[in-house]
């Protein structure tokens, strides 16, 4: 097999000239992020070995998430994005028999999977959505303010406050305005999509993880979303697992890629498409296996 | 290239008629196909046929009990025995207040032993309880000691009774009042009995002519004319027969108005009772008798209004079984087929059976499903599974054994008086049949509402897990409503299996026929009843067919059928709606 080359690429390395490799003829990459050398590490994932059972879904993952950004994991089915994501907000820990034999990983500097840590307020810290939109069975406007009702807010100022705040930053405030009371399975899959993402940043969480969160969507429901996406950047830290290289493209800062529970190569989203230091993540951003 | 299955020469077989032809075979004229069609489609329509079976079977065989009820109630009328039930009433009334002053008695007895005989009593038994441990010792105690414990028994014996005494003494005034008051409707009884003599005369000479039709009419079909003349018929003439109890309204009219000077003249001085405590009871007591005194010209109207041949209506039929507070059969007097007291007794064992099993299985449920590892799951299922197994009558044998017994043996506990309707007497009640029920709706509603628990999308859960909910919060707010229909349809069926269940309630519940008294609040629990399953079961057996009393059964079986039919169309519409609201 190929050598792994967790090459984090140096973001002043020089580039080869893109108009070259076959991902530029592919890919347009829109994001040209100037100011990335001034963004801190938020998440850092060390040496991570995780297990279904007895079956070992992550190798030794090693990688440095950048606060305030997009991250994109892309990578053919099955090889550990949903996992690696799940890990970080502890959401593996519902599942029964998974286990961390080795490493760990880090939000601000605490690691999460440390004895004192409560995967509740982890949670809360780190919110998540998921592939296929999964509003409540409620209200729109209970939908929104689940979060905080779990948390104890009772105050209905503060409620009706969260609830335009939260829809106005999904982007979901001017459709759903005048029925916050129908339920939320009478929206489209779309604004149930955009619905859910209302519903995490009601929360107020540091970071956003979405797995393949426009799979079910059509292509003007992903362009609002991923136009929300690029809004959300300037308040939360975001980690997309998606399997569509256009959108890992447009929306990403950084792209890292997996196979087969490895991480292959995590970089800068202009150089992974545009000059792949492996020649797997090669292979795979310009459609050739996966 | 021709291949090999088709003919090489041309010539040597003619090419087959490209007709296809049916099969041939032919059972009763349909083809294998349509046969097996029809095998299946029959067995699925064998639940529906039988289903329609039933409903008829029950409608044909109850439904004549409305007219017979009806021609029941006409000859209860035209003998003279509604009139008769007027003053039985009255006088019933009177009774109810005798006890009223009877109870008020006790309670003073009850408070002055508090007051005055704690230490004697404290004495009693301390002397009881030496003599039986000297006795029991035998031996070990020599026989002074026991003699002298023997004299102590007997002093606080003679302590006791001439307590007793002094407080008999005290209450020898009350005691002259009520006798004076109970004596006061004597008159009036005396009346109702001569009355009811003359009115059950009527009814039977009645019956028996009708008795004699039927035979009569018996022997002419067979073509016996000579049997048939030799029978001879005695119409009875209800107008004039019942002449002879109306004609004695003058002298009802008389008897009531002594009656009423009696009772006024008795309550007008109340006596004083030794606990001042009490007395307002008794001023309440004077109140009481004035009320029912002021009922007596109504009583009187309503004798005077009242015709023999006004003809009872079907409704009259109808609401006399669907209000009836009584149910009495094989009575010299006049039989009632209301079915109020079983159904009554049906729903408050259901509802004892509800409140133990309801949160029981659903939190079972919940913690199972939601909670629970594998290896509880593998335990727990089975084993509340397995209760539905056993065969009921067992459960109802444990319920007369054990559980009457050691609950009855749990309600004589002192620290347990707290608890309503504790201590008891009847061992066989409400309570110990709900309590067996709920065992028996335990895995209907476990059963069910695991099942609905599990339909709750996991991705609902996970979006609450996600959000920074707890498990607790994650159960309460989003599981449990989300399955809440199907929590409650469940609900409902333990409740239909509860109603239909037969053999438990037959042998646990007291079977006594009679509204149980409300009054006493939650201790209608402890009361034994007798419900609409049990009165099947206990009597079908016992009548005759065709009877009115066999058709009232079969209406009783009517009723549960529409329970049921009532409580699964619910548990479905409620589940149907459920599975919109979410899919
Ligand atoms: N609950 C689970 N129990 C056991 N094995 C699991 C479980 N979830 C995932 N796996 C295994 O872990 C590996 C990684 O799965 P994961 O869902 O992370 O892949 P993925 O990259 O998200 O794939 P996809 O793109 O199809 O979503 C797979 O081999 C999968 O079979
Ligand atoms: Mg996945």
């Amino acid at each position: 097999m190929v050598t792994t080359t967790s090459s984090r690429t140096p973001l002043s390395s020089p580039m080869e000239t893109p108009a070259d490799t076959p991902a530029s003829r592919t890919f347009k990459v829109s994001s040209v992020p100037s100011e990335d050398d001034r963004a801190d590490t938020l998440i850092e994932i060390k040496d991570f070995d995780f297990y279904y059972g007895t079956k070992q879904a992550l190798f030794d993952i090693n990688l440095k998430l950048d606060d305030k950004r997009v991250t994109a994991f892309i990578g053919p089915s099955g090889c550990g994005k949903s996992t690696l994501l799940r890990c970080l907000n502890r959401m593996n820990d519902l599942i029964d028999g998974t286990r961390i034999t080795r490493g760990g990983v880090k939000v601000r500097g605490v690691d999460i999977y440390g004895r004192d840590v409560d995967s509740i307020e982890l949670r809360k810290r780190v919110g998540m959505v998921f592939q296929k939109s999964n509003p409540f069975p409620k209200s729109i406007y209970e939908n929104i303010v689940y979060g905080l009702r779990i948390q104890g807010v009772k105050s209905k100022a503060r409620l009706d406050e969260v609830v335009e705040k939260s829809l106005r930053g999904a982007a979901l405030w001017d459709e759903v305005k005048d029925r916050l009371h129908e339920s939320g399975l009478s929206l489209s899959g779309g604004q149930q999509q955009r619905l859910c993402i209302a519903r995490t940043i009601a929360v107020e969480p540091e970071v956003i993880l979405m797995d393949e969160p426009c799979s079910a969507l059509d292509p003007i429901a992903t362009a609002k979303v991923e136009e929300l996406i690029h809004e959300l950047k300037k308040q939360f830290t975001i980690i997309i697992v998606t399997h569509s290289m256009q959108q890992a493209a447009r929306c990403s800062d950084k792209t890292a890629f997996f196979y087969m529970g490895k991480l292959i190569e995590y970089a800068d989203t202009r150089t992974i498409f545009m000059n792949p230091a492996n020649a797997q993540t090669e292979a795979y951003v310009s459609g050739r296996f996966g | 290239m021709p291949s090999d299955v088709q003919p090489v020469s041309p010539d040597a077989v003619p090419a087959k008629p490209f007709a296809v032809r049916k099969a041939r075979t032919r059972f009763f004229g349909l083809t294998f196909d349509e046969c097996i069609r029809v095998f299946f489609g029959g067995n699925a329509f064998v639940a529906v046929i039988v289903l329609a079976l039933i409903t008829f079977f029950l409608f044909r065989e109850g439904s004549a009990f409305f007219g017979q009820n009806r021609e029941s109630l006409r000859v209860y009328r035209q003998a003279g025995l509604e009139y008769i039930d007027i003053i039985r009433q009255q006088e019933a009334d009177h009774t109810a207040l005798t006890r009223y002053l009877f109870a008020i008695r006790m309670k003073v007895v009850a408070t002055l032993r508090e007051e005055r005989g704690a230490v004697i009593q404290a004495d009693l038994e301390a002397a009881k309880n030496a003599v039986q441990q000297l006795a029991g010792a035998e031996g070990g105690a020599t026989s002074t000691t026991l003699v002298s414990a023997r004299a102590r028994l007997a002093e606080a014996q003679k302590a006791d009774a001439a307590l007793g005494a002094s407080i008999n003494g005290e209450l020898a005034v009350f005691d002259t009042f009520a006798e004076r008051y109970s004596d006061t409707v004597l008159p009036v009884r005396g009346l109702v009995s001569d009355l009811g003599e003359i009115a059950t005369g009527i009814k039977s000479r009645y019956i028996e002519n009708e008795d004699y039709k039927v035979a009569r009419s018996q022997f002419i079909q067979a073509g016996k004319q000579g049997e048939a003349d030799a029978i001879q018929l005695r119409e009875i003439d209800f107008k004039t027969e019942v002449a002879a109890i109306t004609g004695i309204l003058p002298a009802y009219q008389q008897i009531n108005g002594e009656f009423t000077a009696a009772l006024q003249e008795t309550v007008r001085e109340l006596p004083v009772l030794p606990v001042a405590s009490l007395q307002p009871r008794l001023d309440r007591f004077k109140v009481l008798t004035q009320d029912y005194v002021a009922m007596f010209p109504g009583i009187e109207a309503r004798l005077k209004a009242w015709d023999p041949l006004t003809p009872v209506t079907w409704s009259k039929s109808f609401s006399s079984f669907i209000f009836g507070r009584e149910w009495l059969t094989a009575s010299f007097w006049q039989d009632w087929y209301g079915v109020v007291p079983l159904f009554v007794g049906s729903l408050v064992i259901s509802l004892i059976a509800l409140i133990i099993a309801v949160p029981l299985g659903v939190c079972a449920a919940i913690y199972i499903n939601q909670v629970a590892g594998p290896r509880e799951q593998k335990l727990v299922k089975p084993a509340i599974e397995f209760i539905s197994a056993i065969p009921s009558v067992v459960l109802g044998f444990f319920g007369i054994a054990v559980l009457g017994q050691t609950l009855r043996a749990l309600s004589q506990f002192e620290s347990l008086s707290w608890i309503p309707g504790f201590p008891y007497s009847e061992r066989l009640n409400a309570l110990t049949a709900g309590v067996l029920l709920a065992l028996i709706a335990v895995p209907t509603i476990f059963t069910l509402a695991e099942d609905a628990i599990n339909n709750v999308p996991r991705a609902f859960k996970e979006a609450s897990f996600a959000l920074g909910a707890s498990r607790l919060q994650t159960i309460v707010r989003i599981v449990v409503p989300a399955a809440l229909s199907g929590i409650v349809s469940a609900v409902l069926l333990g409740l239909g299996r509860v109603m239909g269940e037969t053999m438990v309630v037959l042998l646990c519940a007291g079977n006594r026929i009679a509204i149980p008294d409300f009054t006493a609040g939650l201790a209608v629990a402890v009361q034994p009843v007798h419900t609409m399953t049990g009165i099947i079961a206990q009597e079908m057996g016992e009548v005759a067919r065709g009877g009115i009393h066999y058709r009232a059964l079969f209406v009783v079986g009517l009723v549960l059928f529409f329970i049921a039919l009532l409580l699964n169309y619910l548990a479905q519409k409620i589940v149907r709606k459920y599975r919109i609201s979410v899919g």
